[in-house]
């Protein structure tokens, strides 16, 4: 085809209307974004590389190039989409997306022909039925971006200084932080839809703790000197990222715990440094991954998944642990791959053969899968006890 | 009271533009077409035939339904129960088979009620008239569509009357030495044919021909290329319209292999001239020009229609500006409209002139 701009423009919104009306739907059924947010973001890249792309450079459009252009749009609205915050799970953004693009191959090959004697002749224009499909859409995503707007979380900004806690957030809210904000005391989330980003807190029985809690997005945020958990987490579903938690007082601190969510979305650690305690990041009865961390100089376990949990251990680092780098243990199914753990140190007092200075351990009938992991200057690599499996993928 | 619609010409552009009515509403009740032989194929065939024709140089969309979908690649898809047709099509890979189009041209004869809508007879005279159109004092019709057709074979000048000459759409044979005059598609299926039948070719021409996979570039099928063709001036549109006249034929090993081969071992040269062969077959298409069709000429002598050199000009929508008011149309499809639509003469040609005339027609009607 060879496209008039109009064409293109008048195509693509025709085309894209099933698909935002199906993105509001899922919307308001799964109670997330991340649908209307994601076919937002495929219609605005998919105009402006018409307008200031296509229109130009293909006067002839194959039927083919449908394919490769199809790919391209993909590997843009991906790369927008992360620096945009646009939370989507990527199984279903993939399945989202490719669903959209079938329905406008099937419209543009079939079905606008058939319903517009001269679609072909006409560049892919639509005559009226195009600015109605345009306003249509314009009308969805607007109405969606109302929606979306008058049901946002107020932005509570925390000023420079330290603020006494505890910080109880009992409402939706997002709490950012001024460069410098400082909570002495904790926080305690009790909300759902909640986001704290760029806060450090300061002692506190657990630095942050989130009891029963859905959407939590935990962002760059610094935990110092708890006495117990720098994160605690009770049957609730977060994201936390880019966090850094050290210093924690007690003899019994962790630096992450998620716990007891197994029926809830699952929960996700990245990019966060915890430096001692006793456990650096462990779940209990939870559907978590933990990617792309790093983990230093804890006494018990570095990373735990265990008493039934199930998740990726992805890409961390380990370095120094005592007795155990990474464990999956209890019944858990763990994936374990691409992670370098160095440095673990047998722990001869506890007597504890399974405490050895193992890099990775599956415990108590876990079953764990072990891909391409670094183990390096371990006083052992792998170990297996009580019923446990461990199998390479 | 005028009859809606006639369309003058039972070819496939007439057959095409009818299906396009066809399907835009119209009734075989309401529509009138004047033709010599019923089956619209009739003339196609022979010439097909002629030339040994068996792939068609037009793609998937290249048929005489209304609409682009389903387009023959489907049809074929469905009957092969195979995705290739599709693929190739989605490449632009796919050239349907004369004998898949010849059957879609009965399919949808059958199906649009072409047969209740034919008369038997040759248009020799357009009259407009009070109401609408006079055909041979037949009518008066509101909207009238002319498809006639090329006017006849081209023969060039200084072969007039030459014995050894048969023009390749013309039922004939190959000589053991043959001349091929023409550069374009019918010239280069005949060098093939006559080298596969064991003779040496000389390609006589003037020009190197150009290598195209349709006869026209792919932007001036739509809105896209035609805005600019519908803007130029006159003398812009003749020049453009005489520069895309050139002979040509697709690009590809499978016209260009035998070719070589024959080379190589001597059986295939080219000449300015022909040059004493005992066979000269002219590959030289159709004659062209309105003044060539006297049912054209005399439209515009009778009507003082405006020309520029060989073509009527029409406006965008294929219709006769002088002739065509509210509530009454007449439209030229096929050649003869390369005016309005630069690839007047393919199937696509003609079903964008029904469609100029299917939005008079409903426009007439919502009134």
């Amino acid at each position: 085809m060879a496209y008039t701009l109009r064409g293109r423009i008048d195509s693509r919104l025709g085309a894209v209307l099933a698909p935002l009306a199906a993105a509001c739907a899922l919307a308001l059924v799964l109670h997330v974004w991340w649908p209307i947010e994601l076919a937002a973001l495929m219609v605005f890249v998919g105009l402006a590389l018409d307008v200031f792309v296509y229109h130009r450079s293909l006067p002839y459009q194959p039927s083919w190039a449908a394919v490769p252009l199809g790919l391209l749009e993909l590997g843009i609205v991906m790369g927008v989409a992360q620096p945009l915050n646009v939370d989507a799970p990527l199984g279903a953004a993939l399945v989202f997306y490719a669903g959209a693009w079938l329905l406008a191959q099937a419209l543009g090959h079939a079905v606008f022909p058939l319903a517009r004697l001269s679609y072909g002749d006409d560049g892919g224009e639509l005559g009226r039925v195009g600015p109605a499909a345009g306003a249509a859409a314009l009308v969805l995503l607007a109405a969606a971006g109302g929606v979306a707007w008058a049901t946002q979380p107020p932005v509570v900004r925390l000023a420079a200084g330290v603020h006494d806690g505890p910080l109880v957030i009992d409402t939706p809210q997002r709490l950012y932080g001024e460069p410098g904000a400082v909570v002495r005391g904790g926080i305690v989330v009790t909300a759902d839809d909640v986001t704290v980003r760029d806060v450090t807190v300061l002692g506190g029985v657990h630095g942050i703790d989130v009891q029963e809690a859905e959407r939590v997005l935990l962002d760059r945020v610094t935990v110092l000197g708890a006495q117990r958990d720098g994160i605690h987490v009770r049957r609730s579903a977060v994201a936390i990222r880019d966090c850094a938690i050290r210093g924690s007082t007690g003899t019994h601190a962790q630096g992450i715990d998620i716990s007891f969510g197994f029926d809830l979305a699952p929960s996700t650690v990245e990019g966060c440094t915890v430096i001692g305690g006793m456990e650096g990041i462990v779940t209990h009865f939870a559907h978590v991954r933990v990617r792309d961390n790093r983990v230093i100089g804890t006494t018990l376990r570095a990373i735990t998944l265990t008493e039934m949990s199930m998740g990726d251990v992805e890409e961390n680092e380990v370095e120094n642990a005592l007795g155990v780098g990474i464990f999956c243990g209890d019944y858990s199914h763990c994936r374990i791959a691409r992670n370098s753990v160095t440095g673990t140190r047998p722990d001869t007092e506890s007597g504890d053969r399974t405490r050895m200075g193992f890099g990775i351990v599956s415990h108590y009938g876990a079953a764990a899968t072990v891909t391409d992991n670094s183990l390096q200057g371990n006083a052992s690599p792998i170990g297996s006890f009580l019923r446990a499996r461990i199998s390479p993928e | 009271m005028p009859e809606p619609c006639a369309i003058v010409g039972g070819g496939l552009a007439g057959f095409t533009a009818f299906a396009t009515l066809r399907k835009g509403g119209l009734s075989p009740a309401e529509i009138v077409v004047f033709g010599t032989d019923p089956d619209p194929a009739a003339a196609w065939r022979v010439r097909a035939a002629a030339i040994r024709q068996r792939v068609m140089r037009s793609e998937s969309d290249g048929h005489c339904g209304p609409t682009s979908f389903p387009g023959l690649a489907v049809r074929a898809a469905r009957r092969g129960r195979s995705l290739l047709p599709l693929v190739q099509s989605a490449c632009d890979r796919y050239h349907p088979t004369v004998a898949e189009f010849l059957e879609h041209v009965e399919e949808l004869r059958a199906n649009t009620g072409w047969d209740q809508s034919f008369r038997p007879h040759r248009i020799r005279r357009v009259r407009s008239v009070e109401g609408g159109f006079e055909l041979d004092g037949a009518g008066p019709f509101r909207h009238v569509l002319l498809a006639p057709g090329h006017p006849g074979l081209a023969f060039p000048e200084e072969l007039h009357g030459d014995p050894r000459v048969v023009h390749a759409y013309e039922p004939h044979e190959y000589a053991g030495e043959v001349e091929i005059v023409g550069a374009g598609m019918a010239a280069a299926t005949e060098w093939l044919n006559a080298l596969a039948a064991g003779s040496s070719v000389v390609s006589v021409r003037r020009r190197e021909p150009e290598r195209r996979p349709l006869n026209l570039p792919r932007e001036l099928f739509t809105r896209r290329g035609l805005a600019a063709y519908h803007r130029s001036e006159p003398a812009e549109r003749v020049s453009l319209l005489r520069r895309l006249g050139v002979p040509s034929f697709p690009a590809g090993r499978a016209w260009d292999a035998p070719i070589e081969r024959a080379l190589r071992d001597g059986r295939f040269s080219v000449a300015p001239e022909p040059n004493g062969a005992p066979q000269i077959i002219c590959a030289t298409g159709f004659e062209r020009g309105y003044r060539h069709d006297p049912l054209l000429a005399g439209l515009v002598d009778e009507h003082c229609l405006e020309t520029a050199e060989e073509w009527i000009q029409l406006a965008p929508d294929s219709t006769v500006p002088a002739l065509t008011r509210a509530g009454r149309t007449l439209a030229i499809a096929g050649a003869p409209a390369q005016w309005a639509f630069p690839a007047a003469d393919t199937l696509v040609g003609a079903k964008y002139a029904a469609r100029g005339l299917l939005r008079r027609i409903h426009a007439w009607r919502t009134r």
